[in-house]
């Protein structure tokens, strides 16, 4: 009974309830009744003047007071304010498998968006990756702008461009929880497994032939984040028990995105993401401690080139076929050293992603934007930003000079 | 001294001696005529008090010695007993005895077992099977301490249209330490006052996949804030038990309107999660000490529910608890507010209706 109850919250949430008297009108609409009031009060001690003073006096304030209570009233409503969020998804997996990809850092940063939520996490200010919750993986999602502080009385509708709420969660407590939600289905199927051949129907716990799971009901997840400062909340409603996660919310640490000039790509390279990940498989068993990414418009056109571990160095070249890149174009010769280990958190990324862009800047920054397809929903994208090794003067002079076939001889 | 029975249920004794095992390598086993009770006091954690009327795991059960009731008492490795209990499992016919071998004393089980080619006989057909046995197999094998696996290889059936089945005997010898009924007089049973709440638990199954979720959230907050992993992996593989003073801790408590909750608390989130709907048996008032108007479960029903009982379990030790679950027994829940936490497993007799015997769980709790 209660559950349901909560259900039907939970679905109300889809259709906000408007009131007659919009939110911004309130304070006028209670002025001019107060004001209706104070008037009427004043014919009605007109009306009756030949009455004593002492009359006139006690009908005034009633007057007020019945004028007062409704405007008390709705500003002590709009104090506490709909939820900054709130969200319901029927699974988790998605959900789960989309954060898992960036899951590198304890905390990490989420911004609620009309879209979606953005997860932004960032390891030593050299790497930055971002994963997207979209709004299509929810079966119902609502967000509500922070009102302004000040009552913003002219220009309200126009240029309303308020921040979206951002702040810091833990991670790992989050993916953690996300995987609370099955975990009594997965329980109940390795029961299942290990269960006697020869199974008596008058045993304890049978299931029950209207469970939610024999129904074949799943559960629901919603999310929730009343106010600044408030926790994020995490409800799972399963088959008989509900769990609420509040993860404590911490102050943004006011992260600047790392800068990628769109503007001044040196090359762009769309393959599979498998590729990249088998590429890196195969350079990784020398523990590498640096990974060179060199991509050129002869051969080898992209070639990836592991250094600095104790077991001498090794490079994979994606010249071979013509299907290998799907994407192609370089501008300019483009060569730049990352820490292989950084590299290596995108990995899960890697697996997950159906395809990858490779895409470096003038500056010598490195984008990896991945291509995830979740099942029931459009395509999602991951985020990856490297910063490379900084290159010394002369070496960067060399670069620069790019006496192109001599130094691919070096390698 | 003499014990010889018969298995029965192997399964079931199986599942509640890898369930005993997980708490502890050693049991003391009590035989008498008419009980079998397996004690598990581990130095820390949750002690097992199991107590199982003979025919639920043996029949032709025949004990004697020289104490009141013909009691044997002996200690027991739990490895062992579960391995042997794996490779009798399916088997037709099994049988345990206490024997000498070279000077000590044996719990020594002998199996016979079909070698499967494909589908291998059910264990329900017992009767068949046991003619079997006794046609081509030497019931001696295991008492001469012939080699372990003995086939009749002279036999060949001639009826080439039947299925190759050779019959296996196996036998399991495990060292055990019987112990003088003085030495064991002092280990008593705990005491616990009256419980304020009593619940039955929802399936342990479910109610283990979510402690565990709790137990490892809490592992990953506290590797999250500090950076303990250096330190705590040298300590780690040596002493379990040491680890077990800074393993997390659960909050679990209950009402007695049928709510059960799990609850953690770290500096990065505070979850929770709740059942609801579940049964407060109630209490037969012929066995109660007091009156059932003046049992701490009425002050707590009549205080409504949001009165709960509350205590705090190791996250590790609880889920060793209720890995139980596999017995697959109705589980009572009896909680003394900041006190203890008792469960009593109740395991049904499959051709006895209405028997049930009792494994009884003293939950290792914690202060706050």
């Amino acid at each position: 009974m209660d559950s349901s109850l909560h259900e039907i919250w939970q679905a109300a949430a889809g259709s906000p309830f408007v009131p007659t008297v919009g939110k911004d009108s309130q304070f006028y609409v209670a002025l001019a009744l107060l004001l209706l009031g104070l008037s009427l009060g004043g014919a009605f001690t007109l009306s009756t003047l030949t009455e004593p003073n002492s009359r006139v006096l006690s009908i005034y304030p009633t007057h007020l007071a019945t004028v007062f209570i409704p405007a008390m009233d709705t500003q002590g409503s709009s104090s506490s304010g709909p939820p900054l969020l709130r969200a319901v998804a029927s699974s988790t997996r998605p959900l789960y498998q989309l954060l898992k990809a960036i899951n590198f850092t304890n905390k990490v940063h989420v911004e609620i968006n009309e879209t979606g939520l953005r997860f932004a996490a960032e390891h030593v200010r050299v790497m930055q990756a971002v994963s997207h919750w979209n709004k299509s993986l929810f079966t119902s999602y609502t967000t509500n702008r922070p009102r302004a502080p000040i009552l913003a009385n002219d220009a309200d509708d126009e240029d309303d461009e308020p921040i979206p709420p951002i702040f810091q969660i833990s991670l790992p407590a989050l993916l953690e929880t996300l995987q609370i939600f099955g975990a009594t289905d997965a329980a109940a199927r390795q029961a299942k497994a290990d269960a006697d051949p020869y199974r008596s129907n008058l045993r304890n716990y049978r299931s029950d032939a209207f469970s939610n799971q024999t129904l074949g009901m799943s559960g629901t997840c919603s999310l929730a984040y009343a106010a600044e400062g408030e926790p994020f909340g995490v409800v799972l409603d399963e088959a008989g028990v509900s769990t609420t996660c509040n993860l404590t919310t911490y102050v943004p640490e006011a992260p600047e995105d790392i800068p990628f000039d769109i503007e001044d790509l040196s090359f762009k390279v769309i393959t599979s993401a498998r590729w990249l990940l088998d590429a890196l498989t195969e350079l990784a068993p020398t523990s590498p401690d640096k990974l060179t990414i060199a991509a050129s418009k002869r051969e080898p056109y992209l070639r990836l080139t592991s250094s600095g571990g104790p077991l001498g160095s090794s490079s994979v070249d994606f010249a071979g076929g013509r299907d290998l890149l799907e994407t192609f174009s370089v501008s300019t010769k483009w060569r730049q050293t990352f820490k292989f280990d950084v590299i290596k958190l995108a990995s899960e990324a890697m697996r997950i992603a159906s395809k990858v862009s490779l895409r470096g800047d003038g500056q010598g920054v490195l984008s990896m934007q991945f291509l995830v397809e979740v099942e029931g929903s459009g395509p999602t994208f991951l985020d990856f930003r490297f910063v490379p090794y900084a290159v010394c003067e002369d070496e960067g002079d060399e670069e620069e000079g790019g006496s192109d076939n001599g130094r691919e001889m070096e390698t | 001294m003499r014990f010889k029975t018969d298995l029965k249920n192997v399964r079931t004794f199986s599942k509640l001696t890898a369930a005993l095992n997980s708490l502890e390598k050693i049991a003391w086993v009590r035989l008498d005529d008419d009980t079998v009770r397996f004690t598990v006091i581990p130095d820390t954690g949750s002690q097992v008090w199991a107590s199982l009327s003979v025919d639920l795991i043996f029949d032709n059960y025949h004990i004697e010695s020289a104490e009141a009731n013909n009691t044997i008492n002996f200690e027991l490795p739990l490895g062992p007993l579960q391995r042997a209990l794996k490779s009798a499992v399916g088997s037709s016919y099994a049988n345990l005895r206490l024997t000498k071998r070279d000077g000590l004393p044996m719990l020594s089980m002998t199996i016979h077992t079909m070698t499967k080619d494909g589908n291998g006989p059910g264990p329900g057909l017992g009767g068949p099977n046991r003619a079997t046995t006794t046609a081509n197999a030497d019931p001696d094998a295991g008492l001469l301490g012939l080699p372990s696996s003995t086939a009749d290889f002279t036999q060949e059936s001639l009826e080439l249209t039947m299925k190759r089945e050779r019959e296996k005997i196996i036998t399991q010898d495990i060292p055990v330490r019987v112990l003088h009924p003085d030495t064991v007089e002092t280990i008593m049973q705990p005491k616990v006052r009256e419980p304020d709440v009593h619940i039955q638990l929802p399936p342990l199954l479910q109610l283990k996949a979510i402690s565990d979720r709790f137990t490892k959230l809490a592992v990953t907050a506290a590797s999250s804030s500090g950076n303990t992993r250096g330190g705590g992996g040298g300590t780690g593989s040596g002493a379990g038990g040491l680890g077990g003073s800074s393993s997390p801790k659960l909050t679990l408590s209950a009402n007695m309107h049928g709510s059960l909750r799990l609850r953690l608390t770290t500096e990065t989130l505070d979850i929770t999660s709740v059942w609801h709907g579940l049964e407060n048996p109630e209490l037969d008032p012929t066995q109660l000490a007091v009156p059932l108007e003046e049992h701490p479960s009425t002050v707590f029903k009549e205080a409504g529910p949001d009165r709960w009982a509350t205590v705090r379990v190791d996250g590790k030790d609880w889920s060793r608890v209720l890995s139980v679950g596999r017995l697959e027994g109705r589980v009572i829940a009896c909680f003394a507010d900041e006190h203890a936490l008792i469960l009593y497993v109740y395991v049904p007799h499959v051709d006895d209706v209405g028997m049930e015997d009792v494994v009884t769980y003293y939950v290792t709790s914690f202060s706050a």
